[in-house]
């Protein structure tokens, strides 16, 4: 069996869903051939190399200036080329927003669905079941999908890599794809990123709000007590995105991935998206809503007003 | 300029429904019936459009349990009028059979201009069909948009990305998916748009007027196979304190700490 993989390129680096996705078909598919995708205006042999690095067996190539950035058309038109030299029975990419608006529309081509957003994979007899958390994580559906290729989408974070990678150099195809001006018919103007002047990363604890935080100002109480507790802030994107806090603040699948040994959530309810970004050794939950998603997470929770209780327990930790 | 909003109607994510029992429909009451919520901010993006193009925009929603309230909610909304698709043999959990039903009802429907839907359906985490239906009618599009203005050739907008927002431009017979964000925060139903909301006759068009059959969008024509569908039991142990005075429960999380040896600070 083949499998292609979309080498999404971000930032300048194998986006880093990548290597997770492929340790997991590597282990779900043993004996299969893994091949990879790139396509940009300059490919990197770092690149390749490392996908080969992590059991990527072959890699297509499809350099051209109208893949500087990535845009609907000119990517489905080259991925369509390569699926039709590759053969694959599973296309796959990380569920990032390019990778959630490729996969749809090339299973369109081959006139079937795809999975979306699939946190396992398992075999039953000829069959790939797709594991997908549906309802806040609270049920688990799992789906087959009929057809010669099947298409889908990993959820962000929800594969981890190889640590001790043994593979060798791929062998590199490159394919020529010429664009017409239809093909371009939507125009990149910018990226405009997010300023990261504080990184996350390496905080040991972060308090975080969301929604429930309520507005601007109410963020003082959880930067009182991050800095009472040597910590850092951070947020949901429904908080950046009004902007009662910086950007650089966002945690989640479209801002910062952290670790801290202590995450405690403040007005979070808990949407995949936000969690997906987050691995704490400890979780404190604070929410007004019992049912919040979030509460299933945590190690430990309080029911209750984030801008009564964090107050208090700034107090009492003085 | 004709703008045709997809909506979705989900079961409010904020009843008490868990896990598998959310999707069982005798456990649904009307009540718990709401629009999907990037459905909202999709409606919002049209209505934004009708004040400064002067363009009409007609709701559709196919996909849930009473279609007729979540459009009458979007006409109180602003939207000019509706169309209610509800036939017992559409199979709407396919997103590339919902796509197909999409095409069908534009068909329909005749000329339009711009296709907006909202990015995801929140109870089942789908966000494929808005990618399905462009590349299914050959339109350009932009997902995930957080905002948009107009320019002479069309549209200019932004939408989510990876650390930060990408900008693109689109040309004025496009489809837009819209998240959940500032600028696409839906306004408020207004009294007057209630009353109309109440008097407005909402056409209902079944799989027959469109041309569809079970062969074709029901559950048989699926390519996506529901196999499974359990409840996720999280083994994990949660220390939940929900009752007593915050200082109490205060002093409880404390003492919890403590006694599992967690430091709280550096």
């Amino acid at each position: 069996m083949k499998i292609l993989v979309y080498g999404q390129i971000r930032d300048n680096l194998l986006e880093e869903n990548l290597l997770g996705i492929l340790n997991k078909l590597s282990e779900v598919f043993q004996g299969s051939e893994i091949y990879a995708a790139i396509l940009g205006s300059q490919i990197n042999n770092e690149w390749t190399g490392e996908l080969g690095k992590h059991g990527v067996k072959k890699v297509y190539t499809v350099e051209a200036p109208e893949l500087e950035n990535y845009l609907s058309r000119p990517y489905v038109k080259s991925m369509l080329e390569i699926i039709e030299k590759a053969e694959p029975t599973l296309v796959m990419a990380a569920g990032t927003v390019f990778g959630e608006d490729l996969i749809p529309r090339l299973a369109v081509h081959h006139g079937v669905s795809c999975a979306q957003r699939v946190v396992n994979i398992t075999l039953e007899g000829e069959d790939i079941l797709f594991h997908t958390p549906v309802r806040d994580d609270q049920a688990m559906k799992i789906t087959k999908i009929e057809g010669v290729i099947k298409f889908a989408t990993s959820r962000t974070g929800a594969f981890f890599e190889n640590e001790n990678p043994s593979g060798s150099a791929p062998e590199i195809e490159k394919v020529e794809i010429s664009f017409d001006a239809d093909d371009m018919v939507v125009k990149h103007v910018e990226v405009r990123k997010a300023e990261r002047t504080v990184n996350l990363k390496d905080a040991k604890l972060i308090v975080a709000g969301g929604r429930g935080v309520g507005g601007k100002d109410n963020f003082q109480i959880l930067k009182d007590l991050a800095e009472l507790l040597g910590g850092e802030i951070g947020a949901t994107r429904a908080c950046t995105d009004v902007h009662w806090i910086e950007e650089t603040y966002e945690i989640g699948q479209t801002g910062q991935s952290v670790s801290p040994d202590i995450y405690i959530a403040a007005g979070i309810s808990g949407a995949p998206q936000h969690l997906s970004g987050v691995k704490a050794k400890t979780f404190i939950a604070i929410n007004t809503d019992e049912g919040a998603p979030i509460l299933k997470y945590a190690d430990y929770g309080i029911i209750g007003d984030l801008l009564v209780i964090l107050p208090l327990l700034k107090k009492k930790l003085e | 300029m004709k703008i045709i909003v997809f909506i979705d109607q989900i079961v409010s994510t904020q009843v008490k429904l868990q896990g598998v029992d959310y999707f069982d429909p005798s456990k649904v009451n009307e009540d718990d019936l709401v629009i999907n919520p990037t459905s909202k901010n999709a409606i919002e993006g049209a209505l934004k459009l009708k004040d400064s193009l002067e363009a009409t925009v007609t709701a559709v929603c196919v996909r849930g349990l009473k279609p007729i309230k979540a459009l009458r909610e979007a006409i109180a909304m602003g939207c000019t009028d509706a169309i209610e698709i509800a036939d017992e043999i559409l199979y709407t959990e396919d997103p590339l059979l919902l796509a197909k039903i999409y095409v069908d009802v534009l068909e329909k429907f005749g000329d339009f201009d711009l296709v907006f839907l909202g990015v995801e359906e929140q109870s089942t985490s789908s966000y494929a069909v808005g990618a399905m239906l462009a590349e299914k009618l050959g339109l350009p599009s932009v997902l995930y948009a957080e905002e948009m203005e107009t320019i002479d050739s069309g549209f200019q907008v932004g939408h989510v990305l990876e650390g930060g927002r990408n900008i693109v431009t689109i040309p004025k017979k496009a489809l837009i998916s819209v998240s959940d964000s500032q600028y696409f925060t839906p306004r408020y139903t207004s009294m007057r748009g209630i009353l109309t909301a109440k008097r407005a006759e909402i056409p209902s068009w079944t799989a027959a007027d469109l041309g569809l059959s079970t062969g074709v969008a029901g559950k048989e024509a699926a390519s996506l196979q529901q196999v499974s569908l359990t409840n996720i039991v999280i083994e994990r142990e949660s220390y939940i304190i929900n009752e007593g005075e915050p200082e109490e429960m205060v002093d409880k999380l404390l003492a919890k700490l403590k006694e599992d040896e967690v430091k709280l600070g550096a």
